[in-house]
């Protein structure tokens, strides 16, 4: 574990100097520099392109990145392979922007995937699928085929699905982009849990409604490059 | 406990959302198990068949004059250098009509006419009982026959040869089906699970995301090749086991069948077959996950 010098507490995520390039010349982050300790709940926002999924998809390693070096906690994750890797995104939950989901599964067994590779026992699996759906409204579409959900419905499918194996880092990319200002609130609310609950929480999103009262810090990206930083003095 | 739950509803979604092909490869491995065994089981009792005809096989190599017992041992040892041998007998005139009369039975009256030594004297060669010996058998005449003093060397040329050139025959025939076996086995296995990967793509994709390892991903196809072997073999064997009782029940009567006791496999080779194309069958699965399932 690295421990930050100032202030005593862990660093989750360090970014060092990282750039992203997309062939042919699509520079999509650019010399980005970040720490985010352990346990914080951090937004990243910006117009469309800016590079805020990239940025998501470097820190699940989904994508490496073009230079520049990624800590999770203190373990450069590029480095990582075979079950080293696996065994650290079991304990990363994504919410993809495009979702993700198994289009002629049910919406309880998309859920289950995320613990269903950790071995999880099925009852254990099955409680919990049930709790999340009910947190999330969705307690009527347990046996649904996702494909035939709404977009908004399907959002929260592939929130609940990130968060089901408890994992340590949450990244949730546009998680309200279809949703009323209700069903919003409830998926806040379900953030906010897994935050106090020790999970790093990372949100990338253009919903000013969800960041503009927050006490978290708040970075913007212009172009792949961070621009402004809010927030966080506490 | 769990780890196998997971992997054995993954092998049931497997199958059911490619059953056909599923079902197709099957048929594969069972025809080509059937095919295999079925040429297998007519080499392995035409070896036994062999074996018992070894028994019964002997050279008898004419002589022109009755050998004093110096030339015998001589010739004794010229034979024995060529082959081992099981026994060397020598036939004096005086014997070998003793023989033919006793032969003849009733009819010895037919010799009354004859001189007591009007067949040659001969050396009976009875070579070791296996079948590389009978192989030999027409090397080893050709050896006698050189021998000097020889008139000529006599046993079943005819039927030996042919014997010989039809297991030569069946043994080709033998490895092509085994060659058929492997080729069809593997490539059949790697098919289907090359098609189950790719129809699964976005899922295995997800899968890795999610943090799923190696053994997770894998164990199902490795499985379901195993599967495809164990039901396969199995069917192939029965079907054969079938065809062979069949074949007994209906030709039971005076035909071939009786010629020579012709038997199904042992357990231990019928296990051996299926336990061998299971391997086949999980060579097969492995080798496409290695090609299509990097991580
Ligand atoms: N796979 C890719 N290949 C090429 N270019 C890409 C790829 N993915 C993203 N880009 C480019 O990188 C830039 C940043 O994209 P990114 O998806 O990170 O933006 P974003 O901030 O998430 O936008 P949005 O708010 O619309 O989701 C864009 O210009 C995009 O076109
Ligand atoms: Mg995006």
């Amino acid at each position: 574990m690295k421990i930050n010098s100032n202030n005593g507490i862990e660093t989750m995520i360090e970014l060092i100097k990282v750039s992203k390039e997309y062939p042919p010349d699509v520079v999509a982050l650019k010399d980005l520099s970040l720490s985010i300790a352990s346990g914080e709940m951090f937004f990243v926002i910006g117009m469309s392109g800016a590079g805020k999924t990239t940025l998501l998809k470097l820190l699940c390693s989904m994508e490496i990145p073009s230079s520049g070096l990624i800590e999770i906690s203190g373990k450069p994750i590029n480095q990582l392979k075979g079950s080293h890797l696996a065994k650290l995104r079991q304990k990363i939950g994504v919410a993809y922007q495009d979702f993700k989901l198994l289009n002629d599964r049910t919406t309880a067994e998309n859920v289950a995937i995320s613990m269903e590779v950790s071995y999880k026992k099925p009852q254990i699996i099955r409680k919990r699928v049930r709790d999340l759906l009910d947190q999330l409204g969705l307690s009527d579409k347990h046996n649904t085929i996702t494909g035939e959900l709404s977009r908004g419905e399907q959002q929260r499918v592939t929130l609940a699905r990130a968060i089901a194996n408890s994992p340590t880092m949450i990244l949730v990319d546009e998680p309200t982009g279809n949703l009323d200002a209700i069903t919003t609130e409830r998926v806040m609310n379900l953030l906010n849990k897994c935050n106090k609950g020790g999970a790093t929480v990372v949100i990338a999103t253009h919903d000013d409604s969800i960041y503009r009262h927050t006490s978290h810090r708040v970075m913007e990206l212009r172009k792949g490059r961070p621009h402004m930083m809010t927030g966080g003095i506490e | 406990m769990s780890f196998w739950f997971t992997v054995f509803r993954q092998v049931g979604r497997n199958i059911r959302q490619t059953w056909a092909s599923q079902l197709m490869t099957l048929l594969t491995v069972s025809l080509s198990v059937l095919i295999f065994a079925f040429f297998y089981l007519i080499y392995a009792n035409m070896l036994t068949f062999g074996e018992k005809l070894g028994d019964d096989l002997s050279l008898i190599v004419y002589l022109e004059e009755e050998p004093g017992p110096e030339l015998q041992q001589q010739l004794t040892k010229k034979i024995t250098t060529f082959d081992e041998v099981e026994k060397i007998r020598f036939i004096s005139r005086a014997e070998a009509y003793q023989r033919f009369a006793r032969q003849l039975g009733q009819n010895q009256d037919v010799l009354n006419d004859m001189p007591k030594d009007f067949l040659p004297p001969s050396i009976e060669v009875v070579p070791l009982k296996n079948l590389r010996s009978l192989n030999q058998v027409k090397l080893f005449s050709a050896y006698l026959s050189r021998l000097p003093g020889t008139l000529k060397v006599q046993f079943g040329q005819d039927w030996v040869e042919r014997f010989y050139y039809f297991t030569k025959l069946l043994s080709i025939i033998v490895l092509l089906s085994g060659t058929l076996l492997i080729l069809t086995t593997i490539f059949m296995v790697a098919y289907t699970i090359r098609l189950t990967i790719l129809g699964r793509q976005a899922e295995l994709e997800l899968l890795k995301l999610v943090g799923a390892t190696n053994n997770y991903i894998r164990t199902p196809f490795l499985l379901e090749g195993l599967l495809q072997g164990i039901i396969g073999s199995s069917v192939g064997i029965i079907s054969l086991y079938a065809l062979y009782e069949w074949i007994k029940l209906r030709f039971s009567g005076p035909v071939f069948l009786n010629l020579f006791e012709f038997s199904f496999f042992s357990p231990v080779v019928s296990i051996t077959i299926i336990c061998v194309s299971i391997l086949l069958c999980t060579v097969g699965s492995y080798s496409t996950m290695q090609k299509f399932l990097r991580i």
